[in-house]
């Protein structure tokens, strides 16, 4: 808050978003008041450096046609890796965050998380888990984990199910 | 608007030739985000990656392709947390192999490409949050509703924090202004 103008309102005066009652307000204070002038011009400018800055930043930091689809190969490439991976390996990574709950929470524990994270993931059932809903599956777990033993927890069931 | 037509195309049909268009449309700007987010060029291509592959099996939870800058980076934002929570977890230190020399030269000159620019002496004197907020808000263009959705935030916090963020750097560009008139006076 500012001579009575909240930051919001000062923000949307500065990028010229301001709704009409507004404007009004802060331009009719404005006349008057000679540190709220100096303190517009000021952002003005400062919206005015950091939009020449972008555009500086979108002209120097882009990536050629080579580079672009050297990326899109290695995109395509990693893709296909997973797609060929058996289901076996999911069955492998199952087991392996099985074994990371279980000494936490119990074997019962364990089991039932890993059962709960698929329902309430797109997978819906443990035996669905593919390494195309992997992803969700893993996410569900951790806050399932993070509610159970915490975040540092949470992060080592992330970590292990990424491995 | 070319964007918003390859966005939803690819949201509709899901394969892999509307993937390409949209990779093409997108790949750069998220590699722009980790470049001034203080990655090497190697590690912005490689997560990059991992976030467009997130994107290809992930699409089916968007249904609002008016949503989709503030998916995507939220999609970014956390692969980099990932990214610097693995680099602090890892104790020891790995050796590298002597790269090639084309990578190496490319390497360089991306780096010294994002090192060079005026925004990232700016963004230093940020907090991490708050570089997000600039980046994504002065580079990238996301409207203050794409934010709210990328930072997962109230839409007030993100115009409260983007208010500061601009006083921030108000005095820091007013310091680079003054300091480089006095160099030039003397």
């Amino acid at each position: 808050m500012r001579h009575g103008i909240s930051d919001q309102d000062w923000n949307d005066y500065v990028e010229g978003r301001a709704g009409e009652g507004a404007r009004d307000r802060i331009e009719t204070h404005l006349t008057g008041c000679l540190s709220c002038w100096d303190f517009y011009e000021q952002m003005s400018r400062t919206d005015e450096a950091l939009g020449e800055a972008g555009e500086e930043a979108r002209r120097q930091l882009t990536l050629d046609d080579r580079q672009l689809h050297r990326l899109l190969r290695g995109t395509f490439a990693r893709m296909r890796r997973e797609q060929g991976l058996p289901q076996s390996q999911v069955r492998g990574r199952l087991t392996r965050l099985e074994t990371v709950l279980t000494p936490f929470c119990g074997a019962q524990a364990a089991a039932r998380a890993l059962h709960a994270a698929a329902r309430h993931s797109p997978a819906s059932s443990l035996d669905r888990v593919t390494h195309d809903n992997w992803e969700p599956f893993l996410e569900r777990l951790s806050v399932i984990a993070a509610a159970m033993c915490g975040e540092t927890f949470a992060s080592l069931v992330r970590e292990q199910g990424l491995m | 608007l070319a964007d918003k037509s390859v966005i939803e195309h690819f949201l509709a049909a899901r394969t892999e030739e509307a993937f390409c268009a949209l990779f093409e449309a997108v790949c750069v700007r998220l590699h722009r985000y980790f470049l001034l987010r203080g990655l090497e060029a190697a590690t912005a291509e490689e997560l990059t990656q991992n976030v467009m592959l997130k994107v290809y099996r992930q699409a089916g939870e968007l249904r609002d392709a008016g949503r989709f800058y503030g998916w995507l980076f939220a999609i970014a934002r956390n692969e980099l947390v990932s990214y610097w929570r693995g680099r602090q977890a890892r104790v020891s230190t790995v050796g590298f192999d002597e790269l090639p020399a084309e990578d190496a030269g490319r390497m360089a000159v991306e780096h010294e490409a994002a090192a060079g620019l005026r925004l990232t002496g700016w963004l230093k004197a940020l907090d991490p949050a708050d570089r997000d907020l600039v980046v994504l808000r002065f580079v990238e263009g996301l409207s203050y509703e794409e934010l709210a959705e990328a930072l997962r935030l109230p839409l007030g916090t993100v115009k409260w924090r983007v208010f500061n963020a601009r006083k921030k750097l108000s005095r820091v560009i007013n310091e680079t202004a003054g300091g480089r008139a006095r160099q030039h006076v003397h």
